[in-house]
């Protein structure tokens, strides 16, 4: 049974929709993200399930309860807000401890249950402290704890690592992902970063406009995106998107002097009709293959490898990933790719499968 | 060690002089004012002046009548600085929501603010007169029985201190206003999933947030307060039976009506002296050292 249920959840500011009859099924222990980029709704979404946000209409469900109109205090959620949202004036003592007291639990289990949080965050030598004299990094943890130390049927997380530096976040994103991997509880997450998203997840939704584009585990997402959005946004350097032309009774495409063989695709397609082609950078480093020309523009590199930014003699730009040479400004080489790993999505950014 | 740049700042060369000034005006009249009120220089004797030590601090201290305006200004002053910010506050929670014409509303809790004190002073007059009032009228549609707001020695200081409620709460409000629409909104929606209700999330997250702008505004209203002037002057003159008489107006008419300059400066002295021990003493209860800073 799903711990968390969204069904047909629907909601918007005067004229603009901010949530189109958005569903999703959360499983019990399972690690969910909410992706996509800023204004798709996917924080107003969290904060509709946290109670902070009246949504217009549709259904909430945790555990076996319609929360829908009940306001945040009875639904049993702790959340992790992107501002961290410590409360100022109390000491990282009693900023954990707060969800407990407005439990009315007595002081004595608050406390063994505030130590055993610090112990498990390794913030124990900051209970003393304001959230003022914390770094952004020990305040997220501090806010983690609140939200730990209640043990609640849900956990959510609003963009929790978008205020850090790079290699904090890497180090809390980490963290996370092992925290949840110990205490197995529903966690949703939304962030921006798709990075976060196929680190962390078990199930990503990809939410644009109001409207989720795709649901599904982070490498079918990768491996076999629904559309062109969702192929774009996963995945970094992003995908390229070539134009192309069916030929050949639909066999084949063509994108400048290159055909590609479709065959494999079961949608008959019509000759003449343009698609758009969708190759990942990492395979335009095959030996054999489709070839294409690239005009070198810009290397990027990375130690372990390096991308190659460059431009087709069709004017269209392209990334690729090369692991054993570094091509320099101004030489032109020969990007491989194989058929099957290429994907196609019609004028509308549908995928063609 | 200092940095070299703040060694060096050449913009001390423009406020140094100032300060310079100001300090020597300042502690020059201080020590002037304090050598006059060790004489017994009155008006009405001119010329014949002489040193006389302590004696007015002593006579002071064996005044009934200045610790009687010590005592009202005392009261006073807790009494519209305790009022004023509790309405305050409670003002500003209750418009702390979205609704139809809150600018209205908001721009006309400016016009007490904007008018003058001999104004405000007067309406009140008017207000509170026995016979054609309104605070009479209002009371006898109540089937209350008529009250001498001016006239009586027990209502007369707290007929004063409504009018100052009335003409100050709103300064309260905006400060407080100010400070609420610069907190953060996330830790009152975190209190409120950690399973607070409305009055928790104010009691416990919102109030301690603005506990600095409260008392701030607190200092200033109590400041504002113990010097008030005006609103007796135009509304009671100190009367009836010197029951609005704070030791300021007390001050004013050994001054200007006893003409007897050494004692209202020693009056004035002993006010200054007692004004800032008791403001120093709040400010350290507001702001302890070791909370926040």
């Amino acid at each position: 049974m799903a711990q968390l249920s969204i069904r047909s959840v629907s909601k918007s500011y005067g004229a603009v929709q901010v949530l189109d009859d958005v569903s999703v099924e959360v499983e019990e222990g399972s690690f969910v993200v909410l992706l996509g980029p800023s204004g798709c709704g996917k924080s107003t979404l969290l904060h509709a399930v946290a109670g902070l946000n009246p949504i217009d209409s549709g259904t909430i469900v945790i555990g076996d309860r319609n929360v829908t109109n009940l306001p945040a205090r009875d639904r049993d959620v702790a959340m992790v807000f992107q501002s961290y949202a410590l409360y100022p004036t109390m000491t990282v003592a009693q900023n954990i401890a707060f969800p407990l007291k407005m439990r009315g639990l007595d002081r004595r289990t608050s406390d063994e249950k505030v130590a055993g949080v610090a112990r498990l965050l390794q913030i124990e030598p900051l209970l003393a402290r304001l959230p003022r004299e914390l770094s952004g990094g020990q305040r997220q943890r501090v806010a983690i704890g609140r939200a730990l130390v209640r043990d609640p049927r849900l956990f959510l997380f609003d963009e929790p690592l978008s205020n850090l530096d790079a290699a904090l976040r890497t180090e809390l994103r980490a963290e996370i992902k092992r925290l949840h991997q110990s205490i197995r509880r529903t966690m949703v997450y939304v962030t921006h970063d798709q990075t976060e998203a196929l680190t962390l997840a078990d199930k990503i939704v990809v939410l644009k406009a109001g409207r989720i584009e795709q649901t599904g585990t982070p490498l079918s997402l990768y491996d076999d995106p629904d559309n062109a959005f969702v192929a774009g946004f996963i995945g970094t350097p992003r995908m390229n998107f070539l134009k192309a032309v069916v030929v050949d009774d639909g066999k084949a495409l063509t994108t400048g002097e290159a055909r590609v063989d479709i065959s494999h695709l079961k949608t008959k397609l019509e000759n003449g009709k343009t698609v758009t082609l969708g190759i990942r950078p990492e395979h335009l480093d095959e030996k054999q293959g489709v070839a294409l020309p690239l005009a070198v523009d810009v290397t990027e590199r990375l130690g372990s490898t390096s991308y190659v930014h460059g431009a087709l003699p069709s004017g269209e730009t392209v990334v690729a990933e090369r692991r054993e040479d570094q091509p320099r400004f101004g030489e032109t080489i020969t990007l491989r790719f194989k058929p099957g790993l290429a994907r196609v999505f019609d004028g509308d950014g549908n995928r063609i499968r | 060690m200092r940095p070299v740049a703040a060694a060096s700042d050449p913009t001390k060369h423009f406020f140094q002089p100032i300060i310079v000034c100001l300090t020597m005006a300042s502690v020059a009249l201080t020590l002037f004012v304090i050598w006059i009120s060790l004489h017994d220089l009155s008006l009405m004797r001119a010329g014949r002046e002489k040193f006389v030590g302590l004696d007015n601090y002593i006579r002071f201290l064996g005044d009934p009548r200045a610790m009687a305006a010590l005592w009202r200004s005392v009261l006073f002053t807790t009494l519209a600085t305790v009022i004023e910010i509790a309405l305050g506050l409670a003002v500003v929670l209750f418009l702390d929501r979205d609704f139809a014409m809150k600018r209205l509303v908001r721009t006309l809790l400016l016009v007490p603010i904007i008018m003058t004190p001999v104004v405000v002073g007067l309406t009140w007059r008017f207000l509170f007169d026995p016979a054609t009032g309104m605070a009479n009228y209002l009371l006898s549609l109540g089937g209350i029985s008529l009250v001498d707001w001016l006239g009586s020695p027990q209502i007369a200081l707290f007929s004063v201190l409504i009018a100052d409620i009335w003409q100050w709460t709103p300064f309260v409000i905006l400060l407080v206003m100010a400070a609420l629409e610069s907190a953060p909104t996330d830790p009152l929606n975190a209190a409120r999933v950690d399973g607070a209700r409305e009055w928790q999330v104010t009691w416990y997250v919102l109030l301690p947030m603005l506990r600095r702008a409260l008392a701030i505004v607190a200092l200033i209203r109590a400041i504002d307060s113990i010097k008030a002037f005006d609103l007796f002057y135009i509304m009671t003159r100190g009367g009836p039976a010197l029951s609005t008489e704070t030791l300021n107006y007390y001050g004013y008419i050994v001054a200007f009506t006893n003409f007897d300059i050494s004692y209202a400066l020693a009056i004035a002295i002993i006010l200054t002296v007692f004004t800032n021990v008791a403001l120093l003493t709040m400010y350290s209860v507001l702001f302890p050292k070791t909370g926040d800073r």
